[in-house]
């Protein structure tokens, strides 16, 4: 505490509120980072970090509550305005040019963009080299930026932040790409800047990162913060990977200051999670009946699924949870074609069958409900009623003719059956709110009377109302006898959905879990920390 | 946006709507000048110039719809011009199965486009870029460059040169095709996949859509447009050189454009591309009657394009204008209800 508050503020925000139509994604929220620490920040997706992030870098501007940087209170923070502050962001795929190399990427981004100027060639490898050397980096200024793996990427970027004199840099999920190795590696370079007075906001899923390197952690649950915690108040000592996991054993490691670091992982879980949820969620009143969608030891190389045996039954909800990036979404686009399987067994209804494009797909009665609503799930463009009709061309108009009365009974029915807030069956889909967006990208597939229903993310990014009902129409669907298979990120409508949860981890499932199970032991699967 | 506009403002919006305006201009510009120009004959005159191009414009509509582009028309009319005078003066056949395997050839030529683009999934504009040097290449080469082929049965000319029940007979040809490109682009599911990958790909495939089937049968259905075309055209001239239809391509995508079908895909009316063509088409032989020199028509065609395109634009980028003013207002209102 004492060593927390002793260092200087270098960036403050109080009651920050911002919302994006009806949602509002921060509720006030407040945060300070000092110089010389590392602060994580923690939160299911869709909590409000990403919006938090975006804000201290000046891509959004607050609803309401200050900021203040230095001591100094912001008004309009704009992305350049942040730079010159020193504020440096560094996301998860570095944005560098691949065909230029390390010096010339570092230059553009410090030289100043003045025209017709004489590039001092040997002063740009220079500064590159030293800003190298600063953060331990051992790569050459001359090297192509292809040819740098991820990490060696990274250290470009956090290069280039620092040679821009940054002293809060944001490091949004630097390591989810990283091997272990590379991650250790990050690591040293992270406490490296810390040393030097740099205040570091370090957003991760992974808690075994946070209890290695932050000294505070901020929860943010619901556009709200939580609370913040001193880590090492918590009484972790920053440890390496392997005992961090030894110590689940017991707590007489030898490592190990304190007596149970596994409640406090439990207990940030909980602070991630939070309220008690199973009640808001439509009760499940499934009997399960036939098998609809078995497979056995499906793989598919190209998107790194690999060895996924599971069924799911008619009536039932399967939820998928899993970190980003576990290959839920990849198994999903699997099943539906995009990237056909290469390895293992399908069986519909008991029917063995190979799936190799969407169109196929469908013809077995698959449907899938994208993530994306935006880019998949429906074409802006169009209108509503040609965005419901779209993967019912050949039923709805026999011959390929179009029957525009029929096409717009359909589309009213679904509108009124779905209670989509349009202006009408003509209004294009760039018009509909989120919530009514995921609602058209569902009656879409609806429409196509599917045996098995693939939901991805089915209320990302959708306010409350309409996640509820949202919830109840999958509850109904179910009950009518659909197989659904339910992939979120969000904790709690995994939890309060599903009949079973299965868990992805490495594009593998690797546990399969009861409906009524508790959350910790959801997350400590998803985070591998089972057992 | 709103969505439901009906009535005169929306109406005389329509770039439709503007461009008959442009067209009526024209005509009575032309009209006023030449004493020549509205006579039967001339209009005639027009119809029968503007066939071959306005065959590519119309199966250039749906490939740009998808968001594609064909560059290969023009030079795979030359080339279906040489087959077909190959098959008839060489060969020996009789005109209708030269006529039917020149077609073929057009199918094959437009099938290559078709693969190349589906299966290879390279960008329309490069694969129609390598076939357009491709078919001039190989037409100059059947033809070594010198040949040429003339002499056709004054039964076969009929077809370029004559009338039939009042207009020239090969405006008959071209009623069917343009009723037909219509019902295809605007009253079948066919269209409706069309749009849909114009404005997003991706998202048509997760639709289900065949996207790789459709993408082909439009490539295919301009090969074998541009074989009709240069039938059409070696009919009207009575010969047929390895040069036939040079620069067609730009003509057919300058009144796809014109007539307010969006570079980009999606957006478009295949009344709007016979709009379009006959824009260019009475200009150009409106600046003969005029006693312009010829090199004027290209320079008109480049403007009467973008102002035709601004035309349409700038209304929709004052009303995004003000809609963003008032966005302010519209979020209060969502909030509250």
């Amino acid at each position: 505490m004492a060593r927390i508050g002793g260092l200087k503020i270098l960036l403050q925000l109080s009651s920050v509120t911002k919302s994006f139509g009806a949602v509002r994604a921060l509720k006030g929220v407040s945060f300070d980072l000092r110089g010389g620490e590392v602060h994580a920040l923690l939160g299911e997706n869709g909590a409000g970090k990403s919006t938090l992030i975006k804000i201290v870098t000046g891509a959004h501007r607050p609803d309401g509550g200050s900021i203040e940087i230095a001591g100094q209170p912001v008004r309009h923070l704009t992305p350049s305005t942040a730079h010159k502050l020193g504020i440096a962001c560094i996301y998860q795929q570095p944005a560098l040019f691949p065909d230029l190399t390390v010096a010339e990427n570092i230059a553009l981004r410090l030289e100043p963009a003045t025209a017709a100027r004489k590039v001092n060639w040997r002063e740009r490898r220079a500064r590159a080299a030293e800003l190298l050397q600063r953060i331990g980096a051992d790569l050459s200024p001359e090297a192509e930026v292809r040819s740098l793996s991820m990490p060696e990427q990274q250290l470009v970027e956090i290069a280039c932040a620092l040679g821009a004199g940054a002293r809060i840099v944001i490091m949004d999920e630097p390591t989810a790409s990283l091997t272990q190795k590379e991650q250790q590696l990050l690591f040293d370079v992270v406490r490296g800047l810390r040393a030097g007075g740099v205040g570091i906001i370090y957003i991760s899923h992974r808690l075994d990162e946070i209890f290695q390197l932050a000294d505070r952690v901020t929860v943010l649950r619901d556009g709200e913060s939580v609370g913040t915690q001193l880590v090492r108040r918590t009484g972790v000592a920053p440890v390496s990977n392997q005992t961090e996991l030894a110590a689940h054993a017991g707590p007489e490691n030898g490592d190990r200051r304190d007596a149970c670091p596994t409640l406090t992982e439990s207990e940030l879980i909980k602070l991630m999670v939070g309220r008690e949820v199973s009640h808001i969620y439509p009760p499940s009143e499934a009997e399960p009946g036939e098998v609809v969608l078995w497979l056995k030891n499906l793989g598919c190389a190209a998107s790194g699924v690999k060895n996924v045996s599971l069924a799911v039954r008619a009536g039932e909800v399967l939820g998928l949870a899993g970190l980003v990036g576990a290959g839920r979404t990849e198994l999903a686009r699997v099943l539906f074609g995009i990237t056909p399987a290469d390895a293992g067994e399908i069986q519909l209804n008991g029917k063995r069958v190979t799936i190799r494009s969407p169109r196929e797909a469908v013809a077995q009665g698959i449907a899938y409900v994208p993530e994306d609503r935006r880019r998949h799930g429906v074409i802006l463009e169009l209108p509503i009623a040609h965005n419901l009709t779209l993967a019912i061309h050949r039923r709805l108009f026999p011959g390929a003719w179009l029957r525009f009365g029929a096409e717009r009974q359909m589309a009213l029915e679904f509108i009124h059956d779905l209670d989509v807030k349009a202006s009408g069956p003509e209004a294009p889909g760039a018009s509909l709110s989120g919530g009514n967006q995921q609602k058209t990208s569902l009656a879409r597939w609806l429409a196509t009377k599917p045996r098995l229903l693939i939901l991805d993310e089915p209320t990302q990014g959708v306010d409350v109302g309409a996640k509820s009902e949202i919830h109840r129409i999958i509850r109904r669907l179910a009950r009518e006898g659909l197989a659904v298979l339910m992939i979120s990120s969000d904790l709690p409508e995994i939890l309060g959905m599903s009949d079973r949860i299965g868990v992805m981890r490495g594009g593998t499932l690797v546990a399969m879990l009861p409906g009524r199970s508790a959350a910790h032991e959801v997350m400590a699967a998803a985070l591998g920390q089972a057992r | 946006m709103d969505t439901e506009r009906h009535g005169f403002k929306t109406l005389a919006f329509r770039h439709e709507t503007v461009l008959l305006f442009v067209l009526v201009i024209e005509w009575f510009y032309f009209h006023s000048v030449g004493p020549r120009f509205g006579t039967l004959d001339n209009s005639y005159d027009i119809l029968r110039h503007s066939i071959e191009i306005g065959l590519l414009a119309l199966a250039m509509t749906p490939i740009i719809l998808t968001g594609g582009i064909d560059l290969s028309v023009g030079s795979l009319l030359g080339l279906c011009a040489i087959t077909f005078g190959k098959l008839w003066r060489d060969a020996g056949l009789p005109i209708p199965v030269a006529a039917a395997c020149t077609l073929c050839v057009g199918a094959l030529a437009g099938g290559l486009n078709a693969s190349l683009i589906t299966w290879l999934r390279l960008p329309p504009l490069i694969v129609t870029l390598g076939t357009y040097s491709l078919f001039r290449g190989l037409a100059e080469a059947i033809t070594r460059g010198v040949d040429t082929f003339t002499n056709f049965p004054p039964s076969f000319l009929f077809l370029g040169q004559e009338r039939w029940l009042g207009l020239p007979a090969q405006a008959w040809i071209f009623l069917v095709v343009a009723v037909a490109v219509w019902l295809l682009v605007h009253r079948t599911t066919f269209g409706r996949s069309f749009r849909a990958i114009g404005f997003a790909p991706e998202g048509a495939r997760y639709a289900g859509i065949p996207v790789e089937r459709r993408l082909a049968m439009v490539y295919v259905l301009a090969g074998v447009t541009a074989a009709l075309a240069a039938i059409i055209y070696t009919a009207r001239l009575g010969q047929a050189k390895a040069d036939a239809g040079t620069g067609y391509e730009l003509f057919a995508i300058t009144a796809v454009v014109l007539g307010g079908t969006s570079i980009f895909g999606g957006v478009g009316s295949v009344h709007g591309t016979l709009l379009g063509v006959a824009a260019i088409a009475v200009l150009s032989n409106g600046l003969v009657h005029a006693r312009q020199p010829r090199e004027v028509a290209g320079m008109l065609t480049g403007v009467l394009l973008i102002l035709a395109l601004s035309g349409s634009v700038v209304p929709k980028m004052l009303a995004t204008w003000r809609t963003r003013r008032q966005i302010p207002r519209e979020i209060q209102q969502s909030n509250t209800t």
